[in-house]
């Protein structure tokens, strides 16, 4: 029998990462695939608890290598990361122009606010100013107050796995024609890459779509209050309702009077679901009967019955999930000399070491 | 002539649906993987039948969710039921070299088209599934759509306004970005490694793991003890941070302040008095709801692109809050970027599909083609691909199994 190879997929990439917080994931991605990902820290993340998570895995080095120095782990690397504009990145010596012209074997994946090109390339930016250039902050928020941003600087997730997709493209092409490019990848791009529809439904119906609170105005799906929380519920999205017998007979087994209100024809029309007053009906219901019931527990009993149902997790509530720590899907790992416990890897390799690491120390 | 695109070569046996797995495949395809989207007629693909519709008609080639995630792939349709049908997808899987599939849990073995009756025809398939909360585990079964995935995962309940319920990001924001992409970033870096060792691979992606990695450092830190929640725009270190109202309905710009000297300039810009009290981040930070209330007060007299020009010009950064309608018409960037791409679709007509967000300087990806037309290819790939001779297919056609 031949035998298994468990090397991670990346083992003998060398990784330069010399990105600011915009584009750090994108070297913690490659670090728990097994590169060698040798971090400069020019502007990394402030928060402790975020830094962590962005550099586990790589070997972190504090000062920026300049001249010589530079220009020996350009040669030695495979893959360059850097998140900034273009003039920024000439006053570094790190433009692709400088860069490229003398490592023709080397992929600069050049993350930056809004591309290496254009009018803006070189305005200032922030996590707040980009998801409201790439048009996902207007689709987020109540409709009566202003567009909220999505929690934890999502942006540099949604740069770096673009980053890593393209690059992990880009180390094809290197290790099979020895050839090495630029990637001009542009945060704003990026963000309205991820708008769902919104774009096509302009495009092909004429509308604009706008923030519309927790979710679609349908009685039987959105958020509704449990004894320590939210649960999110999806009873039906158009057409005809999800499990809804399930629903009502649920209810009404839970000591809930007029339940069976729930049965009567009008509720199997969406019409009907989407009228507020079908939508008060239903939360005036649902929350009576969730006021003394846990997140979990209404989660278990709901699934149960067949009825799409999940808890509004908090941070600590997946700490102690019993499906994740069934999986032993957190991971302790050293970071900068602290323990971390950090969640485990997007991805489970069956044959191949794919996990967040603890960064090589410095020789 | 430009160089060859990066992913020729490739073959993708793409079983998955609706929202995520589509856009996992779509950015190999885009680079040059022949992607072969397996489809039912009998069980239409879900998200052919979601809006938006060209002119608000509904019909199975004509929803703008489907086909802006599935340009450059090809489409048949096979009944997997159909011993035929699912003798058919094995052979595409055994000239395959990636499987993807996002069913509920042992939905592919029941079919016989798991990792191991994969791995018999195709010892070196990288194999990808995605359930919904892992393949294994107490809560396997249970069901889920990307709604609640963002719940279970803890993005919805950080997102929103420090004062209200949770409100996230408006989308389903798992199908958009972490698991589509994490999923296509897995079958790249296995590829590599089947580049180097010719083994393959089989790789399960939990979305609710894929998920939890959006909000990673609220894990870290709850695991060391420290309570994260909803903060609206605030921000831990730049104030002012936040979303101001801008002359016209509904028009916003979004500003951040991290330093002082951009404060200075902000102040300027915006007309507000030098107060000593804002001089200092800390400052600043610790009267958060005043400095919010006169930026709004001077910022409802302006534009909103005009206000984030005057800023972003004197360091600040700022931004309109945009639209669709302002990324497709009349954003600056965008438009000398040639974001947004118009294909040719066989019964949509022109439609826009979102441009790739990163151009490779060498041999760049680029829209192939429009989204397939339900079953467009079935007779080219049965015939050409998988060595069904002619006059077979018309019979396999009249059994069921293939068209």
């Amino acid at each position: 029998m031949t035998q298994i190879d468990l090397t991670a997929p990346l083992s003998g990439v060398t990784v330069l990462d010399m990105t600011t917080a915009l584009g750090e994931y994108a070297g913690r991605l490659l670090a728990d695939l097994g590169a060698d990902v040798l971090r400069f820290d020019v502007e990394g993340a402030a928060d402790p608890y975020r830094r962590a998570f962005m550099n586990a895995g790589k070997q972190m080095r504090a000062s920026q290598p300049s001249g010589t120095e530079l220009a020996e782990l350009l040669a030695r690397a495979h893959v360059l990361l850097t998140s900034e504009g273009p003039a920024a990145l000439r006053s570094r010596g790190l433009h692709p122009d400088d860069v490229t012209r003398r490592h023709n074997t080397l992929v600069h994946v050049a993350i930056s606010p809004f591309g290496l090109t254009g009018p803006y390339a070189d305005r200032p930016a922030s996590d707040l100013t980009l998801m409201a250039a790439g048009g996902l902050l207007a689709l987020g928020g109540e409709p009566d107050r202003q567009p909220v941003r999505a929690w934890g600087e999502q942006t540099a997730l949604i740069a770096g796995v673009h980053a890593t997709t393209a690059a992990l493209i880009a180390l094809h092409v290197l290790e099979t024609e020895s050839r090495g490019q630029v990637i001009d990848l542009s945060v704003q791009e990026a963000v309205a890459h991820s708008l769902e529809n919104a774009a096509q439904y302009l495009d092909l119906e004429g509308v604009v779509r706008r923030r519309a609170g927790a979710g679609p105005r349908e009685a039987g799906t959105g958020l509704f209050r449990c004894a320590d929380g939210w649960i999110y519920l999806v009873g039906g999205l158009g057409g005809k309702p999800l499990a809804w017998s399930a629903i009502a007979e649920w209810l009404a087994d839970g000591g809930v009077t007029n339940a069976t209100d729930l049965n009567a024809d009008r509720w199997q029309q969406s019409d009907w679901r989407r009228t507020a007053q079908a939508c008060n009906r239903f939360r005036d219901l649902f929350e009576a009967f969730a006021a003394s019931r846990s997140k979990a527990e209404l989660f278990a009993s709901g699934q149960k019955r067949g009825i799409s149902i999940a808890p509004v997790a908090t941070p600590g509530d997946l700490l102690r999930d019993p499906q994740l720590v069934a999986r032993d899907y957190f991971r302790v790992v050293d970071v900068e000399g602290q323990q971390v416990t950090l969640p485990g890897s997007p991805y489970r390799f069956r044959t191949s070491d794919v996990r967040p690491r603890t960064g090589k120390s410095l020789i | 002539m430009s160089a060859q695109l990066p992913m020729t070569g490739i073959r993708v046996a793409d079983f998955s649906w609706v929202g995520a797995g589509p856009f996992l495949t779509k950015p190999l395809a885009d680079h040059g993987a022949d992607v072969v989207k397996v489809e039912s007629r009998t069980r239409v693909d879900p998200i052919r039948s979601m809006a938006p519709f060209r002119d608000g008609l509904k019909g199975a080639d004509r929803s703008g969710y489907f086909a802006n995630r599935n340009s450059s792939k090809r489409s048949i349709c096979l009944d997997l039921k159909h011993p035929r049908g699912r003798e058919l997808a094995l052979r595409l899987i055994e000239v395959s070299d990636v499987v993807v599939n996002n069913f509920s849990p042992g939905t592919m073995d029941r079919l016989g088209l798991g990792y191991d009756a994969s791995r018999a025809v195709r010892p070196d398939v990288i194999y990808l599934e995605m359930p919904m909360l892992g393949t294994e585990g107490p809560h396997r079964d249970c069901r889920g759509y990307g709604l609640t995935i963002a719940a279970a995962g803890g993005l919805l309940g950080l997102t929103g306004y420090e004062d209200a319920p949770p409100v996230g990001t408006g989308t389903n924001y798992p199908d958009h970005v972490p698991n589509p992409l994490h999923g296509a970033i897995a079958v790249l870096a296995a590829l590599r490694k089947r580049r180097m060792t010719g083994q393959g691979e089989y790789i399960e992606l939990a979305q609710l793991e894929s998920t939890i990695n959006a909000i990673g450092p609220a894990i870290v830190a709850a695991a060391a003890g420290v309570t994260v929640g909803r903060v609206g725009n605030h921000d831990n270190v730049a104030a002012p941070h936040g979303v101001y109202p801008c002359v016209g309905e509904d028009r916003w710009c979004a500003i951040a302040v991290f330093g002082d000297e951009q404060w200075a300039a902000a102040r300027l810009v915006l007309g507000i008095a030098d107060l000593p009290e804002f001089d200092s981040a800390d400052g600043r930070r610790s009267s958060r709801a005043l400095l919010d209330e006169l930026i709004a007060e001077a910022t409802r007299g302006w534009d909103a692109a005009l206000l984030a020009d005057e800023l972003t010009a004197r360091g600040v950064a700022a931004s309109a809050v945009l639209t669709a309608d302002d990324l497709l018409h009349s954003d600056a960037q965008l438009a000398a970027r040639g974001h947004w791409v118009t294909l040719e679709h066989p019964v949509m007509g022109p439609s826009i599909y979102d441009g790739i967000p990163y151009r490779l300087s060498r041999n760049p990806g680029h829209l192939r083609s429009p989204a397939p037309l339900l079953g467009a290819d079935t007779r080219e790939v049965c015939t050409e691909l998988l060595g069904v001779p002619e006059d077979n297919y018309d019979a396999l056609v009249s059994e069921g199994a293939v068209g």
